[in-house]
């Protein structure tokens, strides 16, 4: 035996170790992808923005917290069932802080999720340059970066028409691909931007919007997208939140879509149709059974009985008229524990369903109307304004009988209608907010259906009081030192 | 396995044992130089493969003929050579010698002279396995056998694993667990992640092992390069012994329960009082219950109902082992064979509890002079039923404390008949917790069966007297089959279930798959007879694999078909692939001067698949001294056997962190309106590597009075650094936790070790021999990002604190009741005392964690004559635990379930003290995470306590054996504690947090898991 012989030999056989760097280098995620390698197709571009979408659901369907219900509960149209489990009781109570759990961190936590989806759409969107479903994809992913930071600005910042002021006071940090503020570096996830003005807030937003609506298709991109009739409704809310009011009035006559009739409302919120819904987020209950149950904000079903956390304010209740169809679309009877609650039916579920799993609706023409209508009545142009408040009473009233209102009345009127027509479907806090309104629950009714039981603890939220501005969540106060130094006056 | 197929064994090899004695019997007693018996002396035919062992007298018995030559060969002694003459007794005195007294250490990749070990190093022998319970795995074998090494069992469930933790808490949030090598292979353990857990461990049949080396510090971990900075523990499996084949046939049978608790339930009469108490001071849940409302019949009959509902949910458990090995090995071929069988039914009634099936075949061939080779390979298959575990109504732990008393377990009609379903079987009582555990245990199962290959075939090639080579390629393969149902009218389905499709059921498989080729090149020297100079080269390759799937349907047509094919539709469905891959190069080197210096070093450079491109190698380096002053020539005339002084420093890394953290990623979990949807799931940070260690070790060893006393002390410091903390981030990045993994933070353990053997009495009839080891640990916080506390623990109750002990208890401070009107009280962040509570009251407990600052283990061990009794002691001091089990047994809040009798001793008048506060203050008192339940976690147990009695010579010459043994053994049958339950705990509530969840602190709390169990065992040993 040949010693040296052998000894090259295992040297050599040990070389052929060396080539195992390539194996190290060459391996990948298996169920994850990372972004740009990913974002190759349009197919794919899709996929992503299928996940903004989502990513917008999560924080406007959470069964805790949803962007969808909690406007509501810290508004005027609810009061505290007893015999709940007194979820969400710190907003309803208007005593949340930078520490409250729920909605608070997820508004913010999960916006910026959907944005950062967008953003990277748009950083990568010249990977598909030259195909047809480009400015389609792009214009969705701007119009949805643009709702994100809206529902930021309008949460945790002030309405450009709430004060004088609102405009020079802080937002949101808007974030966009295109000026370099996203990135895979470990200096762009350590980065501490800083708040934003509103104004500056709302010039980007409504840049975003109106560019998306250059780009985005006019038919509709399947259930659950945003399409052209999606953004100009998106901008009517803007502009109205803005005090653009002619724009409100253009933005709102682009939209195509018809109110949904007297008889197809009920079907509206049992998703057996999508009358009237500009933008929703949406479900497929058949293939999401474990999805957020959106209803479970007002209610959930145990073994017969509904347990309400929350149920509809008398005063409110009784402010509709018998002959409003809107009346048992939104109210039922529910009894927990032998006790009767003017419970919200909104929400409920499917046909037929109490476990409150239906799509969200973001925006309905209902809404574009009365947006018109508000901007109308802020133009000074009255008899429009009736008209286009009219339109929308004459599929919800029957026997409907014109309405002839002018000056404050009108004015009331329209947002009467609002309150009604909206309600439970998260804009009340932001209409009172947005008009520089106080928030005022009857002091003196209870929560049971004959107004007896127990009034709310608080009964009032001046108008300009800190909390219509939702604290800066504790975890970004504590990750970053910049907006450490902004948060909201109050908190 | 059926025993009996065991008995027609047992007959076939009475049968070869018979034949075998046809020849002339010699026998006789070997002693040492002393006169002393020698126990385990082989005594070998000379040229054939025929031996014997002389058993604990020192007797052999071996049929030879006239001119055989029989060798004794005993490690530590001489070998003599006898020829068999005329007589047919040949006592034999062996003398010690100094060369062969060498112990032979398993150490890194290789085996070593004791004495020329640099390193500090651990070894559990065979001999100190075997009282303990063979179903018990591992890991929980090794609690107190060695100093250094912490372990505490996960809890009592059978077939768990235990927490090993070698020098301290060496990462925050990566795996501490040790790497275990089994001849060469590396275990993978996955516990940093519980959807993906696999430890194999418990699937090794303690009987197989001969050896285990626990490598502590630099000079040996280092040779592990990025996997080890946990420490590693080596295991050694059984080899043949020259000589005939030795048949060895092992059966143990016995009880098991629940350890007592030094505290009492109320019983009903008890319960009922409390609750009419509670009620006559308005306590509004209570003036709803029996207590409140029932007449004085109703009371009666209530009390006459008093059920113990330890007796109705928990049983005695049946222990049962059954192992049969076969071994032997002549100049050519070695083997080792085994077969064993062990069930625990664990002490839950109504369901299974941990059954194992393991053979083995180790064998190595000399093939040609220059190669050999080798190939073990192992395989077992178990299965174990999984209680819930956590802290509500589904858990049969929690339902032992918090069912009412006057509640029985099976629902009674209106005449207290008990109620019958249709099928006219008993109907259990829902009970006011509206949940009958007893039948949720029989209608919510879930059961997971494992088979686990281990195995590895290796050549060694003797190339020369100088260079060697050995190349060997390990795997192991656990593949995980897990079934989880719901039975159509079972419990849960009355809650969730849908009518429409009655029953879900849910099937998990899981491969695991890792193999490891290894190559390593080995040069031995001599200059001068005294400089010995040894290196090698390595070149390592480790792959792994694993799959996952996942099925869960709904619908079935009965209760009795468990397979998803019958279901009427499928719900979810899953599958996933992980990957990692490592590819090291190292060397090795040795240097001692004639046996008295000696130097070691070793480098070895990682790459690995989890880091990104900047980071992907990493280099490790250590370097020893030692110097044995025994050896030295003035020592010539002292008593020292042995005296070395060594010192060793060098570094190591952990790299159990989730994989591709360095990539930005997008997630596909979800789905949006039915369609593919992908969002951003983490933010990357490319700078990511491994967690890095630094250990500094000096230690004495020696043994002295011929060894008979011998011992270890060391000093170590360990340092670790660059350990990952996921640094909270704006959420402006828009990743999904807010958070990214950055190599950041310092901690430090440090500590003294001593270990310390004795044979106090040896002679020939009486030997008494006792030993134990301490380790006392210092831990220490040294660097957090920014300096920022970090609040951890399953419920936020630990702390991390710059300056401060690892994993610092984090309570607010309970001031006791106040005497004037029983309010609980209070201190607030002033230091006032106050009647309110907040959660920001939550103050650091200084020097208050659940790591112990001292602990181990002794034994003690009497032999006389065939009698022996040996006790194995297990202790541990200056930990705490939150006793969030006494907190709910005396919580106001659950005066609808049942109390500890303590409960009854609240505030009742002014100027009570040593009161619990009055049940007026429910929301102040019920508060868990305060100093009133943070209890000492001292104790100390006797592990196990064994009585065997081994059958003299002339007595087994008669029926034939070799050796027969009758063992008694009893585990935890003896606890000293000051803690208010059972003070050994590892998992609190496995379901809120166990291994891999974020912030779990091992023996932080206890909350219903499954409490350790106390058994006696009675067994016999036969040997052919």
């Amino acid at each position: 035996m040949n010693n040296k012989f052998y000894i090259i030999g295992i040297l050599f056989l040990s070389l052929g170790f060396f080539a195992c760097d390539d194996e190290l280098n060459d391996l990948e995620p298996f169920t994850e992808a990372e972004p740009s390698a990913f974002l190759t197709t349009p197919q794919n571009f899709e996929i992503v923005m299928n996940g903004v979408y989502r990513q917008l659901w999560l924080y406007y369907s959470d069964p805790g917290s949803g962007l969808q219900g909690i406007p509501d509960i810290i508004s005027d149209n609810v009061i505290l069932a007893q015999t709940g489990r007194r979820s969400n009781a710190d907003y309803y109570d208007l005593r949340y802080v930078a520490s409250t759990l729920r909605a608070i961190p997820l508004y913010w936590s999960e916006a910026y999720e959907a944005i950062n989806g967008a953003n990277l759409i748009i950083e990568n969107i010249s990977n598909i340059d030259g195909t047809t479903e480009q400015d389609n994809i792009l214009g969705q992913a701007l119009a949805a970066r643009a709702w994100a930071h809206f529902d930021l600005a309008r949460i945790y910042g002030q309405i450009p028409t709430q004060s004088a002021g609102a405009n020079g006071t802080l937002g949101a940090v808007y974030l966009k691909a295109e000026d370099g503020d996203t990135g895979s570096t470990i200096e762009d996830a350590l980065a501490e931007p800083a708040r934003e003005t509103i104004a500056s807030n709302y010039e980007e937003i409504i840049e975003d919007l109106e560019r998306a609506s250059t780009l985005i298709s006019e038919d509709s991109n399947g259930e659950g997208t945003l399409n052209k009739n999606g953004v100009e409704a998106l901008l009517s809310r803007v502009y109205l939140y803005n005090g653009e009011y002619q724009k409100v009035i253009d933005a709102a006559n682009k939209v195509t879509a018809s109110l949904a009739t007297a008889e197809e409302l009920p079907d509206v919120y049992i998703d057996n149709t999508n009358a009237g819904v500009v933008i929703e987020l949406s479900i497929n209950t058949s293939s999401q059974s474990r999805g957020n149950n959106v209803g479970v904000l007002y209610s959930q079903s145990s073994r017969g009985e509904t347990v309400s956390e929350y149920v509809m304010d008398f005063d409110f209740f009784n402010s509709i008229d018998a002959t409003d169809v809107r009346k048992s679309v939104l109210q039922f009877v529910g009894i927990n524990d032998d006790i009767e609650y003017n419970a919200i039916k909104k929400f409920l579920g499917e046909e037929g369903q109490t476990n409150g799993l239906v799509d969200v609706k973001v925006l309905r023409m209902a809404e574009v109307i009365l947006n018109k209508a508000e901007a109308q009545f802020e133009l000074g142009l009255e008899a429009d304004a009736l008209a286009s408040l009219n339109e929308l009473r004459e599929v919800r009233y029957s026997p409907y009988v014109a309405g002839t209102e002018t000056g404050v009345a009108l004015e009331d009127a329209i947002q009467f209608e609002r309150r009604v027509e909206l309600a439970y479907e998260g804009h009340r806090f932001f209409d009172l907010k947005r008009r520089g309104e106080g928030i005022n629950r009857n002091a003196t009714n209870g929560d049971i259906i004959d107004g007896t039981g127990t009034p709310p603890t608080e009964a009032t939220l001046p108008a300009g009081n800190f909390r219509f501005q939702f604290p800066i969540p504790i975890g970004e106060i504590n990750a970053n030192s910049t907006i450490a130094k902004q948060q909201n006056p109050g908190y | 396995m059926k025993v009996h197929y065991y008995k027609l064994l047992m007959l076939f090899f009475f049968i070869c044992s018979v034949s075998f004695a046809q020849e002339k019997d010699i026998s006789g007693t070997v002693t040492d130089d002393k006169g002393l018996p020698l126990p385990g002396v082989n005594v070998l035919i000379k040229n054939t493969s025929k031996g014997t062992q002389t058993d604990f007298d020192g007797n052999y018995v071996i049929s030879a003929n006239r001119g055989a030559v029989i060798s004794f060969s005993y490690v530590g002694f001489t070998t003599n050579d006898v020829v068999v003459g005329d007589n047919t007794t040949i006592n034999i005195k062996l003398a010690a010698s100094a060369a062969e007294l060498e112990e032979v250490v398993v150490t890194a990749y290789g085996v070593s002279r004791k004495s020329s070990v640099t390193s500090a190093i651990s070894t559990v022998g065979s001999e100190d396995l075997q009282d303990f319970v063979p179903s018990t795995s591992i890991d929980n074998i090794l609690q107190g056998q060695a100093a250094g090494v912490q372990v505490t069992a996960s809890n009592g469930r059978p077939g768990n694993t235990a927490f090993v933790q070698i020098r301290g808490v060496g990462s925050l949030n990566a795996s501490t667990t040790p790497l275990y090598v089994i001849d060469g292979v590396p275990i993978p353990i996955t516990d940093n992640d519980p959807t993906r857990s696999l430890n194999p461990l418990s699937n090794l049949n303690p009987n197989d092992i001969e050896s285990l080396s626990i490598l502590k510090d630099a000079a040996s971990v280092s040779k592990y390069g990025s996997r080890g900075a946990n420490g590693v523990v080596l295991i050694t499996t059984k080899k043949g012994k020259k000589g005939d084949a030795k048949i060895k046939f092992t059966s143990s049978y016995g009880f098991g329960q629940r350890i007592a608790d030094p505290f009492d339930l109320m019983n009903a009469e008890q319960k009922l009082e409390i609750e009419r108490q509670y009620a006559e001071l308005g306590v509004a849940v209570a003036t709803r219950l029996p207590g409140a409302t029932s007449s004085p019949q109703e009371l009666r009959d209530l009390i006459a109902l008093d059920t113990d509902w330890e007796e109705e949910l928990l049983r005695k458990s049946v222990i049962q082992s059954n192992s049969l090995s076969i071994s032997g090995a002549n100049d050519k071929i070695n083997y080792f064979f085994s077969l064993g069988y062990n069930k625990d039914t664990g002490i839950i009634d109504r369901i299974d509890g941990f059954e194992r099936i393991t053979a083995r075949l180790n064998t190595s061939y000399q093939a040609k002079d220059w190669l050999g080779i080798d190939t073990n390979i192992s395989f077992a298959r178990s299965t174990t039923d999984l209680p819930r575990d956590r802290n509500n109504v589904q858990n049969p732990f929690r339902g032992v404390y918090d069912y009412n008393p006057y509640e029985p377990l099976f629902s009674r009609d209106a005449n207290g008949g008990i109620l019958l379903d249709s099928q006219g079987n008993p109907v259990y009582n829902p009970t006011s917790t509206s949940f009958p555990i007893a039948r949720a245990l029989q209608t919510e199962t879930d059961s997971t069966r494992d088979f686990l290959i281990i195995g590895n075939v290796a050549a060694n090639l003797t190339l020369s007297d100088k260079f060697s080579n050995r190349f060997s390629v390990g795997l192991v393969s656990n593949r995980l089959n897990r079934t989880r149902r719901s039975i159509q009218g079972g419990v849960l389905q009355g809650f969730v279930g849908d009518s429409q499709f009655p029953g879900t059921q849910t099937e998990n498989a899981a491969i695991d798959f890792e193999y490891n080729i290894a190559n390593l090149f080995s040069y031995n020297d001599t200059f001068n007879d005294v400089h010995n100079i040894s290196a090698s080269f390595l070149l390592e390759y480790n792959e792994n694999i694993r799959t996952d799937l996942f099925v869960n349907a709904r619908g079935f047509p009965s209760p009795d078909i468990p397979y998803i094919e019958v279901a009427a539709e499928p719900t979810r469905a899953g599958s996933e692939e992980d990957r990692r891959i490592l590819f090291s190069q190292a060397i090795f080197a040795d240097y001692d001067y004639d046996g008295r210096y000696i130097a070691s070093f070793s480098v070895r450079r990682d790459g690995s698949s989890k880091f990104g491109p900047d980071n992907k190698y990493g280099t490790f380096a250590s370097g020893s001294v030692a110097w044995n002053i025994a050896k030295e020539s003035f020592m010539d005339s002292s008593f020292f056997n042995d005296l070395k002084l060594r010192a060793s420093y060098g570094t190591s890394g952990n790299q159990n962190i989730p994989d591709f953290q360095y990539l930005p990623a997008l997630g596909f979990e979800n789905s949006y309106n039915g369609f593919s949807a992908g969002s951003p799931l983490r933010a990357a940070n490319p700078l990511i590597q491994w967690e890095s260690q630094a250990i500094l070790d000096i230690g004495v060893e020696f043994g002295f009075f011929n060894n008979r006393i011998n011992g270890v002390v060391d000093y170590f410091k360990k340092n670790s650094k660059d350990l990952l903390l996921n640094r909270p981030i704006s959420f402006t990045v828009g990743d999904e936790d807010n958070g990214i993994f950055q190599n950041i933070g310092e901690v430090e353990n440090s500590g003294v070790e001593f270990s310390l053997n004795a044979d106090v009495i040896r002679t020939e009839n009486f030997t008494w021999s006792l030993g134990g080891n301490l380790t006392i640990l210092d831990t220490k916080v040294k660097k957090l990002i920014n300096g920022q506390d970090i609040v951890r623990g399953t419920f936020g109750n630990i702390i991390l604190r710059e300056g401060e002990n690892i994993n610092s208890y984090y309570l607010v401070e309970y001031a006791g009741v106040n005497p004037a009107n029983g309010a609980p009280q209070y201190v607030d962040l002033d230091g006032n005392i106050t009647e309110t509570y907040s959660d920001s009251f939550q103050k650091i407990q200084k020097g208050k964690t659940p790591i112990a600052d001292l602990q181990g283990g002794f034994f003690t061990s009497l032999k006389y004559k065939g009698f022996g009794i040996r006790g194995d002691f297990v202790y541990r001091g200056g930990n705490y635990i939150l006793n969030s089990q006494r907190q709910q047994g005396e919580a106001i809040g659950n005066i609808n379930r049942n109390l500890r009798t303590d409960a009854f001793n609240y505030w009742k008048e002014p100027g009570d003290t040593n009161v619990l506060p009055s049940p007026l203050f429910r929301t102040t008192a019920d508060q868990a995470g305060t100093t009133r339940f943070l209890e000492k976690g001292d104790f100390i147990r006797l592990r196990t306590l064994t009585l065997d009695y081994n059958m003299p010579r002339k007595f087994l010459d008669v029926i034939k054996l070799d050796a027969l043994r009758f063992f008694v053994t009893g585990q935890n049958i003896w606890t000293i504690t000051d803690y208010n339950g059972d003070p050994e705990i590892g998992i609190g509530s496995a379901e809120s947090g166990e291994q891999g969840d974020a912030g779990f602190v091992p023996g932080e709390f206890s909350l219903f898991s499954y409490p350790q169990v106390k058994s006696y065992t009675f067994g016999v040993e036969v040997g052919f």
